[in-house]
């Protein structure tokens, strides 16, 4: 390519670069700079450089370590189930069943729904003597579950909730990736006289994998910042502010209590731990690409 | 494509989304209202902007437009707008969210646009007033928790809570024995504490002193809390009972009593219930009554005002909170005007559902709007809901909530 295309291609990234350096670059470092000020209601016009003060706060608050643990384990078990329940329904929605369009759009309504309303709607059904939930488990002679009232089942409730709205994403881009495979390769396995269950560890899965690796990653970063759901279902982190991840933890700070440079600091954090994450997933796929 | 070609679309897309910017609002030539009205309120107000517009035709060549949101999102929106010293020209809601507004610079004190004259038409505790500045105006005050009963279900409203915990028993009604009642004696918000305020009052407390210190630590919340447990345990009340599911419950007759404010009197009416109004119970054990919290709903001034608007703001604020217009919403909403004149209107006096919310609001106190009170109420809520919940003792909660608004308002000023 000579100099001529070379300023070309210039040309043509550049208001693409100038977009992005606007509206990712430019936030982000001044996000940094918050974090590193006394940013906050009473110093909104005038902040000032205080240093690390915020992060050292933030590691020395016992409640940082619970909302982080919370998190973790709120991104762990909805990924488990999004993997498992996106795959199992994409391998029978790859079958050849009677009325298949119609199970694959029902099972990706609730992935086609507004979060916002799948989260209130949830929100009533769990209600302890109302909701459609306990009333079911009634019937099978389950006693009431205090879904508000436990910490622990105030956690199940949103988790259950963003099952139900991200396994769909999971099972869109496992059947894409199911219907690229050669057949010929699974008519070969046959012949070879491999199972069922070996034909989806040797063939069906290394062959995912390209496509459900990205799948993975968006769906850590999108679970892991999933404001909506916890914030909904739980009406602001109920039972007593102990359902909290960190970006309901962020959000209160910085929008009900002014903190804008606490809740920066813990929006850095928050940053580094999903580079951390990506950056793992890209070593795997790295190694596996070898 | 020829390269000829991939450059003239190239420009042509650059140019298409350069000139999109063409299609903002002018803000010289518009007057902008964020608010969190509900429908009913929306209802008026466009009936209200289009006949301050038919009367005044020197402001044909401004657009006056609404934009709602909901309570939060209105808050973060203007935060976020003002900083860019942005955003609408008035935004309109509750004034406890003034406070903090007022501190950050990003409203124009009242006195700046309009003339004394204007703001000494208002009832002087009905005006959000910090640091001696009038911070916005209101078009009707109280916001106020009251008493509402189905007369289909109680003859007489109570008027101490010893005859009333008598009625909520017996109306509450368990027809099969499931443990699940189908009617209910009382039915209210039991996770909020914005309900439990007005029991503190009733035991003889208040959420802060006049330096804006918290006083919650005190014996009156812990009566407040033993009384709010009490009813929950004797199963009067649903459990686990929000917002929208008391709201359900008492519209479909399913209760004799609700605790609610006047955004939901009307609401009750049009789903059939025989509504009547009254003060909460006075608490026997004190002989106080309780004190639910008041507040006006106000129009207040962007700081950022494009100065090219501050006549037909100015003017729009006046009539927005002028004595016509609140004359017209407490006929139509059941609210109590802030101007003094429309309280003295003939109409209201005679009107028994806004006699009633007079009552209360008269026994009620008025809402502070330091900021400090967000730091309250954080700390009020999960101490209450785990006293609720059986998790925490009332003593233990009080303690609870007073040292972590301490700690909370210490923050805040970090």
């Amino acid at each position: 390519m000579g100099p001529r295309q070379n300023k070309l291609a210039f040309w043509f990234l550049m208001p693409s670069a100038l977009v992005l350096l606007g509206v990712v670059a430019y936030p982000f470092f001044f996000n940094v700079w918050i974090s590193l000020t006394n940013w906050n209601m009473f110093h909104f016009r005038d902040p000032e450089f205080i240093g690390a003060t915020h992060y050292l706060r933030l590691f020395s608050e016992p409640d940082f370590y619970r909302i982080f643990g919370k998190t973790l384990a709120w991104t762990v078990i909805n990924l488990i189930f999004h993997f498992t329940l996106g795959l199992g329904a994409a391998l029978l929605l790859n079958q050849k069943l009677p009325g298949r369009n119609l199970y694959r759009a029902l099972l990706i309504l609730p992935w086609a729904m507004p979060q916002y309303i799948s989260a209130l709607t949830w929100r009533g059904m769990f209600n302890v003597e109302y909701g459609a939930v306990n009333i079911l488990l009634s019937k099978v002679g389950i006693d009431a579950v205090p879904w508000f009232s436990s910490e622990f089942w105030a956690f199940m409730a949103p988790v259950i909730t963003n099952i139900w709205l991200g396994f769909p994403f999971i099972m869109v881009i496992a059947l894409g990736g199911l219907q690229s495979i050669p057949e010929e390769l699974y008519e070969a396995a046959r012949i070879d006289g491999a199972g069922p269950v070996r034909r989806f560890f040797n063939i069906t899965l290394p062959m995912l994998k390209p496509v459900l690796m990205p799948a993975l990653v968006l769906g850590t970063i999108w679970t892991f910042n999933n404001l909506n759901v916890i914030w909904l279902v739980t009406d602001q982190g109920l039972p007593a502010d102990k359902t909290h991840i960190l970006v309901t933890y962020v959000y209160k700070a910085a929008f009900m209590y002014y903190r804008y440079g606490y809740a920066a600091a813990f929006s850095v954090f928050i940053f580094l731990v999903l580079v951390f994450i990506v950056k793992g997933y890209n070593r795997a796929a790295q190694e596996e690409a070898y | 494509m020829s390269l000829r070609g991939t450059i003239v679309s190239a420009v042509l897309l650059m140019a298409l989304v350069l000139t999109a910017s063409c299609g903002r609002v002018d803000r010289s030539r518009s007057v902008i209202i964020w608010e969190q009205m509900d429908p009913k309120e929306q209802e008026f107000f466009d009936i209200h902007v289009a006949e301050f517009q038919r009367r005044n035709p020197q402001y044909a060549d401004f657009t006056i437009e609404r934009v709602h949101y909901r309570t939060e999102d209105l808050q973060t929106q203007f935060q976020t707008a003002a900083l860019a010293y942005g955003g609408p020209s008035m935004v309109y809601g509750p004034a406890d969210k003034i406070g903090p507004y007022s501190i950050m610079g990003l409203l124009m004190p009242v006195e700046e646009l309009l003339p004394q004259s204007e703001i000494d038409r208002f009832e002087p505790e009905t005006l959000p007033i910090l640091d001696d500045h009038v911070w916005g105006l209101p078009d009707h005050v109280g916001n106020h928790l009251t008493l509402v009963a189905n007369l289909d279900l109680v003859a007489e409203i109570a008027t101490d809570t010893d005859q009333w915990l008598t009625q909520l028993a017996q109306a509450t009604i368990d027809e099969d024995g499931d443990g699940r009642p189908e009617q209910y004696g009382l039915v209210f918000n039991l996770l909020e504490p914005f309900w439990l305020v007005p029991w503190l009052g009733g035991f003889g407390g208040w959420v802060m002193d006049d330096a804006s210190a918290p006083t919650l630590d005190s014996t009156a919340m812990v009566g407040a809390l033993e009384f709010l447990n009490d009813l929950k345990k004797s199963r009067v009340v649903p459990l686990e009972c929000d917002y929208p599911l008391a709201d359900t419950i008492f519209k479909e007759g399913r209760a004799a009593y609700i605790i609610n404010g006047p955004w939901s009197w009307e609401g009750y009416r049009e789903a059939g219930i025989n509504v009547g109004l009254a003060p909460m119970p006075k608490v026997s054990a004190t002989g106080i009554w309780p004190a639910p919290m008041t507040s006006a709903k106000c129009y207040s001034v962007n700081r950022y005002l494009d100065p090219e608007t501050h006549e037909v703001t100015a003017a729009l604020l006046s009539y927005l909170t002028g004595t016509e217009v609140q004359i017209a919403l407490a006929k139509g909403l059941s609210v109590m005007p802030g101007d003094k004149e429309a309280s003295r209107n003939p109409d209201i006096l005679n009107d028994p559902a806004l006699l009633a919310s007079q009552a209360q609001i008269e026994k009620g106190r008025l809402m502070p709007i330091v900021p400090e009170m967000r730091a309250i109420w954080d700390a009020m809520r999960p101490a209450y809901q785990s006293v609720m919940n059986g998790e925490l003792e009332p003593e233990d909660a009080a303690r609870q909530m007073q040292d972590r608004a301490a700690t909370m308002i210490e923050r805040m000023r970090e």
